[in-house]
């Protein structure tokens, strides 16, 4: 036989005219599983003859660890087996340090090797047949300790008799970095005002994913691989931190995920744990199960960055036009440098904000404390930056006597300059912020702001507005790694899809992220279908990621506002080449060129021809299961991968210079508060959030990302914080004293949105989602705002619960002394 | 998450509650759980048994004597007590139990529960207090009424010892009550609460600014003579992540002198 | 009276009943998850603040982080696992859905059983009480704006 066998050709009576995804709030596809409890969270999984893992925890800030001792642990009846330092300090090689001298110098293992470094560092593990045995046999672990002094002000770590942390290091100031563009000496000459503000806090807080950090690791004895059915969202970071340190390839280390109970960052570090947790399997030979809980999470893992701003000062012309500014930015990194210093350069994405300004010099100093180390939070690093930038204009605004919407407007890039190169080489690729800031004034209804104030004074109360204008900087440029260490070789981003068509006309999408409630499976299937002219239902977008089965790219991973860009360029590079491949093959069975062929409706057809028309299955099972007699130059599988790659070069490493991110998304948010003066207590009784991230997929699940965004934003600004006391104890390590917004906490909300296409990727997206910082500085403003009949206080801290309000109100110069204006 | 190892019991009466309390001196009683389970979690508190006491009739209800005195079984849920039509014969007891954590915890946890927990940012120490509340306290040796101002002793500490249980709480008539507070958040954990009566002079019990709730008694309902009556107190209340003792102590006088507003108003 | 560390305890668990021995110190949400692989109902924190572990429990929304596996012996239980018929979700889950209430649906099973809990009462709720409602229940992924208009799409 050499002819093909084909399924009759459908006839078509008509044409019809299909909407496409692309654009359309199109139901998600994750939700029937999660509704229905039917979702598979990594606590959910099971294995037979598990063990369960506690880690030990230090007690201690800082304390030399003398000796463990895990006699009294193995005795208990149910105890499986114990981990210790030394046997991690004999088993592994201390994590690769992304740092450049002295930071890369740090030794850090999975578990606290000779010293504890902050309270509720893990310092050794055990594993036992049920959960409360093993944290019964965890007491019984003896640890010596000798305590040290303690870290907790990072404003103090560089002092002469600070205790050191490292002394591998031998210093405290483990990352340093000079960052100065344009001509400050000029932008200063030119200024009619300085403002100079002495000190700025970025306070010390996270996202608190509902769903903490964990992990059910098996060890195949048979291969030398692991399996780790784990929420970590990026895989591909844990990878290359752990295989080395572990000593073995990154193919022995197989990473399992199916629904992620929210990351927002926090569940990139999560590698030491996991290390651990491979040791155990190995040395016990059984599958062990590590399942974080709240305290532990808040005590240890991943929080944002806190951050000082030290003797900054604005240069300004008289009408608020803003020249420059300098700052000290001294980062506290907390014990380890889990995925820092790289906040030490992501802030440069955003180097001036959404402003005009082009003369910038930033002395960005991190030094380790005795707290939790620092990693991503949502927003990570551009957060602090833009709060400050942010703060800058209301401060300029509030002294200068200008009217800070004018300011901003006089200052914001505008929409002819896009795309704009920034004084450091990123390009802003475009947007329209005195639109975003227009729209979301008119939904504020601005223009009712006195007789509203009127009113809320009639009424005993202080009324304030504040905006808070972000930038969300999206698709890294890992080149800018080379910032922090010149010898680092890493460059570009990449992302990974397949796309299939299977046997029975099954379209199968694969992905090389790890979502945890982003929604990539339905828009993915959007713009699959869209592109192969089939119903959304007809697209299989498999839930979750193994690396085993998925494949995936070296940056591959859910994280940094990229998917939009990153993930589904892939889906639709790979799309493309699979409708490319359908169209080849039906020409072959239909006789004709690639050209004549459209695919719609679930088939491949002749556009001049429709009745001539292949259904998909007939396409799947030609390739799949009927293939003899095919053209020997028939180069088609329909099973198609495809790796988008932005278009990035290395940054300039001398000038720190370059092109760090692909996207920029833009919010302007505006917030209204009430105060009442007697108590500091305050409210949120209107608020507007406008967001600009280009084409938009779905836009409700983009609104559902700002809505997100805003609600952690307005947790971190009114409660929400890590604070320790001198001794370095955590005083906020679980939701009772880490107040997150509950239902009543939320003011009422108006969403806007306006789309400025991204000219520099293939549908127009931005990658979106962290943009809620916004609303941090917009609680700051307003709060700064409603205060000024009391004396004028300067808020300087992103975090302002009521006791903070209170002392502005009862003391506003203290505040005002952080502030002085020179005229020049 | 994780408690310690515990025994448990179940009794159906306050007798054998008492028995297996006097026979088990690690033994603790466990109401509705919405905070000693929380210790336990924390493993902050491992009592050797815990005696459920759900299953005794004689520790529920609520009942309005004919002169309008108030029983209360402390096994009375929050729940039970906001939708009691008895109850409102002392409506500021709805009122503040409506406030108290989340629906969740209101079904589950009790009023009794919430006094013997002697926890200084809860809702009801001030509030019985300033009601002129009367606790009957059982044990095997019998029974006696404390006053709510001697029940409460000091941080987790009450007038019921160990082998003793709550068993009966007793609310005079009266309407003129009031309740203000400074929550973190709505209806969150309390920074500053009180409590305030005005059935028959003036009656203020500030909560959250000492191990156990403080009473002052201004000269009269005036707000200055209020904010007087607190400051006189001295208070040294503590400092945390949440407010300094400056703080409190500010709000302490503003939120005695809503109270007794309120109590005004009530009347 | 008897103390025990031990006992094997019956409930009823959507419709099905379990008999399991557990330890005294079991608290209900680890017997659903553990013992009886009813693993909708989430931990989400350890203070009983969260609210991803509700469950109906007699009639009664509670937290079962909150109560003791052995205080359940005799129980009628309903988890999110119960809600939906065999192909049909109940309209408050279709209204999530529909109105983009969820996002990684971890706190979705304890929402969904404190708002049946409040339909079931209340079929009528104001908007406040739909707040209030639902105040034992964190979100860190939307904000709760979603999930308020679910509710009340779900109400009308």
């Amino acid at each position: 036989m050499t002819e093909t066998t084909v399924t009759e050709p459908i006839v078509v009576e008509e044409q019809e005219t299909r909407p496409r995804y692309a654009g359309q709030n199109v139901p998600r596809k994750e939700d029937k599983r999660l509704v229905q409890g039917e979702g598979v969270f990594f606590d959910d999984v099971k294995r037979h003859n598990m063990g369960y893992v506690h880690f030990v925890r230090s007690p201690y800030a800082h304390a030399k660890i003398r000796s463990v001792d895990v006699s009294k642990a193995l005795e208990h009846p149910g105890v499986i087996g114990t981990l210790t330092g030394d046997e991690v300090a004999l088993l592994t090689d201390p994590f690769f340090q992304i740092s450049s001298p002295p930071g890369a110098h740090l030794k850090d293992f999975c578990l606290g090797v000779g010293k504890a470094r902050f309270v509720g560092e893990p310092v050794a593990a055990v594993v036992a047949n049920t959960r409360e045995t093993a944290r019964d046999a965890a007491e019984l672990v003896e640890v010596d300790y000798e305590p040290l002094p303690a870290v907790t002000d990072a404003r103090r770590a560089l002092d002469d008799d600070a205790q050191i942390l490292h002394d591998d290091a031998g210093t405290n100031l483990t990352w340093e970095g000079l960052y100065e563009w344009g001509d400050l000496d000029a932008a200063f000459a030119e200024a009619d005002r300085v403002v100079k503000i002495s000190e700025l806090h970025f306070h010390r807080f996270n996202s608190t994913p509902l769903e903490c950090n964990g992990a059910l690791v098996e060890y195949n004895r048979g291969t030398g691989q692991w399996t780790l059915i784990t929420n970590n969202q990026f895989p591909g970071f844990a990878a290359i931190m752990m295989g080395p340190a572990m000593r073995v390839g990154l193919d022995k280390l197989r990473f399992v995920t199916q629904d992620i109970g929210g990351g927002f960052g926090n569940k990139i570090t999560s590698h030491p744990q996991l290390v651990a947790c491979c040791l155990l399997a190995r040395k016990l030979n059984r599958p062990v199960q590590w399942t974080e809980w709240r305290t532990d999470f808040h005590l240890s893992m991943s929080h944002g960055n806190e951050r000082w701003f030290e003797d900054t000062e604005v240069a300004v012309k008289e009408d608020g036009t803003l020249l420059g500014f300098r700052t000290t930015a001294l980062d506290d990194a907390g014990a380890w440098l889990r995925y820092e210093p790289l906040g030490g350069v992501i802030w440069a994405q955003v180097t001036p904000g959404m402003y005009r300004w082009r003369h910038i010099r930033l002395d960005f100093k991190q030094v380790v404390t005795n707290k939790a180390p620092v990693s991503p939070n949502r927003g990570y690093s551009r957060m602090q930056h833009l709060w400050f930038t942010e703060r800058i204009i209301d401060i300029v605004a509030h002294e200068l006597g200008l009217d800070p919407v004018e300011v901003r407007k006089r200052n914001y890039i505008r929409t002819d300059e896009m795309p704009y190169e920034t004084p450091n080489g990123c390009v802003y690729d475009s947007g329209d912020y005195a639109k975003l800031l227009d729209t979301a004034l008119e939904l504020i209804g601005y223009d009712e702001l006195d007789s509203r104030r009127a009113d809320a004074e009639s009424r005993g109360k202080l009324l304030g507005l504040g905006i808070g204008s972000t930038l969300d900087s999206g698709t890294n440029n890992f080149g800018q790694s080379r910032l922090i260490n010149p010898e680092l070789q890493f460059s570009g981003n990449n992302e990974v899809a397949t796309v299939k068509l299977d046997i029975f006309g099954e379209i199968v999408v694969t992905l090389g992220t790890t979502p945890q409630g982003q929604s990539h499976e339905t828009t993915a299937a959007q713009v699959v279908a869209d592109i192969l002219g089939c119903s959304i239902d007809d697209v299989n977008v498999r839930a979750g990621h193994d690396s085993y089965w998925n494949s995936h790219a070296g940056f591959s991973g859910t994280y940094a506002s990229q998917f939009a860009v990153t993930g589904l360029g892939a889906v639709k590079g790979a799309t493309d080449m699979l409708a490319e491949q359908m169209k080849k093959l039906a020409c072959v069975v239909l006789g004709c060129s690639p050209e004549d062929i459209e695919l719609a409706e679930g088939q491949a057809r002749m556009k001049e021809n429709p009745e001539a028309a292949l259904p998909f299955m007939a396409l799947g099972a030609i390739i799949n299961a009927n293939n003899a007699g095919l053209p020997e130059d028939l180069d088609v599988t329909l099973n198609c991968r495809y790796v988008y790659r932005p278009p990035f070069q290395p940054p300039d490493v001398e000038r720190k210079y370059g092109n760090l991110t692909l996207t920029y998304a833009a919010q302007v948010h505006v917030a209204v508060v009430e105060v009442d003066p007697e108590t500091g207590v305050y409210e949120i009784v209107d608020y507007a959030a406008v967001d600009d991230c280009g084409v938009r997929i779905n836009p409700q699940v983009v609104e559902g990302q700002v809505m997100g965004a805003t609600a952690q934003a307005l947790g971190a600004a009114t409660h929400e914080t890590y604070t320790y006391d001198e001794d370095g104890n955590l005083l906020t390590p679980n939701f009772y004293d880490y107040h997150v917004p509950h239902a009543l906490d939320m003011p009422p909300l108006k969403t806007g949105s306006v789309e400025s296409a991204s000219p520099f990727t293939s549908m127009g997206t931005k990658g979106m989602g962290e943009g809620g910082g916004a609303g941090i500085h917009a609680v700051c403003a307003a709060l700064q705002d409603a205060l000024r009949p009391r004396g004028n206080p300067i808020v300087f801290d992103s975090c302002n619960p009521y006791h903070s309000v209170w002392e502005l109100l009862s003391d506003p110069e203290s505040s005002r002394q952080r502030v002085t204006v020179e005229s020049r | 998450m994780l408690l310690s190892e515990v025994a448990y019991a179940r009794p159906a009466t306050l007798e054998q509650a008492l028995g297996v309390l006097a026979e088990h001196p690690g033994a603790r009683a466990l109401a509705g759980g919405q905070t000693l389970v929380n210790v336990m979690k924390a493993r902050a508190a491992s009592p050797d048994v815990l005696v459920d006491l759900s299953g005794i009739p004689e520790l529920k209800g609520i009942e309005l004597g004919s002169d309008g005195t108030l029983e209360l079984g402390p096994m009375t849920t929050y729940t039970e007590l906001i939708g009691s039509s008895e109850a409102r014969a002392r409506p500021i007891l709805g009122e503040v139990c409506a406030q108290i954590a989340d629906v969740q915890v209101r079904n589950r946890g009790t009023i009794g529960g919430n006094v013997c927990a002697s926890d200084p940012t809860n809702h009801l120490p001030p509030v019985m207090v300033a009601v002129g509340a009367e606790f009957r306290v059982s044990g095997t040796g019998g029974e006696r009424t404390v006053p709510a101002e001697e029940f409460f002793l000091g941080v987790y500490m009450t007038a019921a010892g160990p082998g003793e249980l709550l068993t009966k709480i007793t609310i005079p008539p009266g309407r003129s009550d009031g309740f203000a507070s400074v929550p973190i958040g709505v209806d969150g954990t309390c920074i500053v609460n009180a409590a305030a009566s005005l059935n028959g002079g003036v009656r203020v019990v500030l909560g959250c600014v000492g191990a156990t709730p403080v009473a002052v008694e201004p000269a009269s309902a005036d707000a200055e003579a209020v904010r007087d009556a607190v400051r006189d107190a001295d208070l040294d209340p503590p400092s945390d992540v949440h407010a300094s003792a400056d703080y409190r102590r500010h709000l302490a006088e503003v939120v005695a002198a809503r109270a007794v507003e309120r109590a005004g108003k009530g009347s | 009276m008897d103390v025990v560390t031990s006992q094997t305890i019956g409930v009823e668990v959507n419709g099905t009943t379990y008999e399991r021995e557990v330890e005294a110190r079991r608290l209900l949400i680890h017997l659903l998850r553990d013992d009886l692989d009813l693993t909708g109902s989430h931990i989400g924190c350890d203070t009983g603040n969260c609210g991803a572990c509700s469950v109906i429990l007699d009639r009664t929304l509670v937290k079962s982080c909150m109560v003791l596996a052995i205080q359940a012996d005799g129980a009628s239980i309903e988890t999110v696992e119960g809600l939906a018929g065999e192909e049909q979700l109940t309209p408050l889950q279709q209204a999530f859905s529909d109105h983009h209430a969820l996002q990684c649906g971890y706190c979705t099973p304890g929402m969904l059983m404190s708002a049946t809990a409040l339909l079931r009462e209340n079929p009528k709720p104001s908007d406040e009480e739909i707040a209030k409602a639902i105040q034992g229940n964190i979100c860190r992924c939307t904000g709760y704006w979603n999930i308020f208009e679910a509710i009340k799409a779900a109400s009308e």
